[in-house]
């Protein structure tokens, strides 16, 4: 007889939820129990993978450029008999496109290419979620 | 030379095979391509052969792999992202096989080999290129010219991109291959370091112990440096080829 009072109770105060209330102590329940991440706490900015795998790329595109550079300058010079004017102006400018490189891969612009859109927030927002 | 941490990578022709002056034959690294693409086959055909409704572990798995890669391909490429998604998912596949299966003893990594990596990055600047040309015509070397320049800056710029553009395959090509020849280099001298403690005698036979455990943690990093190269090759993709549809 007991049980079933419990049963009619546990009925009542059911029905005594609106379903936003009810979902809403469910979340906090699941909260409570750990099954869900507390959504009060900072969010890590992104998973540590995706950190490892952006560092990674740094060093590369740094190198990559600057051998791309200075090939090109090798090349132009040994087509144009320059040497070695061409291959000291692009091994810089190739220095500077690898820290190009670098820069938009940390702040998640990629190669988009556009010194404009560097202003442009949501853009940035975007990139970095692909990371 | 028979104990250098770098003979791990020197390519053994299986079947001898010369036509018309070319050495066309095959050899270690071609078996592992061959056991790489059977293994990719297998794995996700036959785990999903049950196609239950509640995944059990190996369905699982290969249904990881394709969400990874999905909403990776949608994330970046949004709808567009569909025709792109066999050519991406297979680059990555092939590229964490390669990884993955050359940790196992006595297998060769085709991906330490940069003519590999680099055959696999060419692919995808050529194509980006093309599918940039094809959609936008001579409006793609607009990549090159960023909004609002001024014409002052133009000529330094133009060129800084270009380089930047260029070097595309060689980072993505060079990233792979040094981390994989590195990592494999790394295995192997730590592992000289025993044989040699050994040798030198039961004093020091004891510290061979050493560098057993080290080795032990590097495997583990090299299992996670396996799957992020193939990610982050996946991934380059998936950017390169947005820049190409998209171009702002």
């Amino acid at each position: 007889m007991r049980a079933f009072a419990n049963e009619q109770l546990m009925g009542a105060v059911l029905v005594s939820l609106t379903p936003e209330e009810l979902s809403r102590k469910i979340k906090e329940a699941r909260v409570k129990q750990g099954q869900d991440p507390d959504p009060t706490a900072p969010k890590p900015a992104q998973p540590a993978n995706a950190a490892t795998a952006k560092a990674m790329r740094a060093a590369t595109e740094l190198v990559a450029a600057l051998m791309v550079g200075g090939f090109l300058g090798y090349w132009l010079d040994t087509w144009l008999n320059t040497r070695p004017l061409f291959m000291i102006l692009l091994f810089f400018a190739g220095f500077a496109a690898g820290f190009l490189n670098i820069y938009r891969a940390q702040t998640g612009q990629e190669f988009k290419v556009g010194m404009g859109e560097l202003k442009d927030k949501d853009d940035t927002k975007t990139g970095e979620k692909e990371q | 030379m028979a104990h250098s941490p770098l003979e791990q990578f020197v390519i053994k022709p299986i079947i001898p095979l010369h036509v018309a002056g070319y050495d066309i034959s095959f050899t270690q690294s071609a078996a592992w391509m061959l056991v790489a693409v059977v293994v990719a086959t297998a794995l996700m055909t036959l785990t999903m052969r049950s196609r239950a409704l509640v995944p059990g572990r190996w369905q699982n798995l290969s249904e990881m792999l394709y969400e990874f890669i999905g909403g990776m391909v949608n994330d970046t490429l949004h709808e567009e992202g569909k025709k792109y998604f066999p050519l991406v998912f297979s680059l990555f596949m092939i590229v964490l096989m390669g990884n993955l299966l050359g940790m196992l003893p006595y297998s060769f990594t085709y991906t330490s080999h940069i003519i590999v990596t680099g055959a696999l990055a060419l692919l995808v600047f050529a194509l980006s290129t093309i599918v940039g040309f094809a959609r936008h015509g001579l409006h793609f070397f607009s990549l090159f010219l960023p909004k609002g320049l001024p014409v002052l800056m133009m000529p330094l710029i133009v060129v800084i991109e270009v380089i930047s553009y260029l070097s595309r395959p060689l980072s993505l090509s060079v990233r792979l291959f040094a981390n994989m020849t590195a990592g494999h280099t790394m295995l192997k001298v730590f592992a000289g370091f025993s044989v040699g403690l050994i040798a030198a005698g039961t004093a020091t036979g004891f510290l061979s112990v050493i560098p057993v455990i080290v080795n032990i943690a590097l495997i583990g990093l090299e299992l996670m440096i396996a799957f992020i190269q193939a990610y982050v090759f996946a991934i380059l993709t998936c950017i390169y080829l947005k820049d190409a549809i998209e171009l702002h």
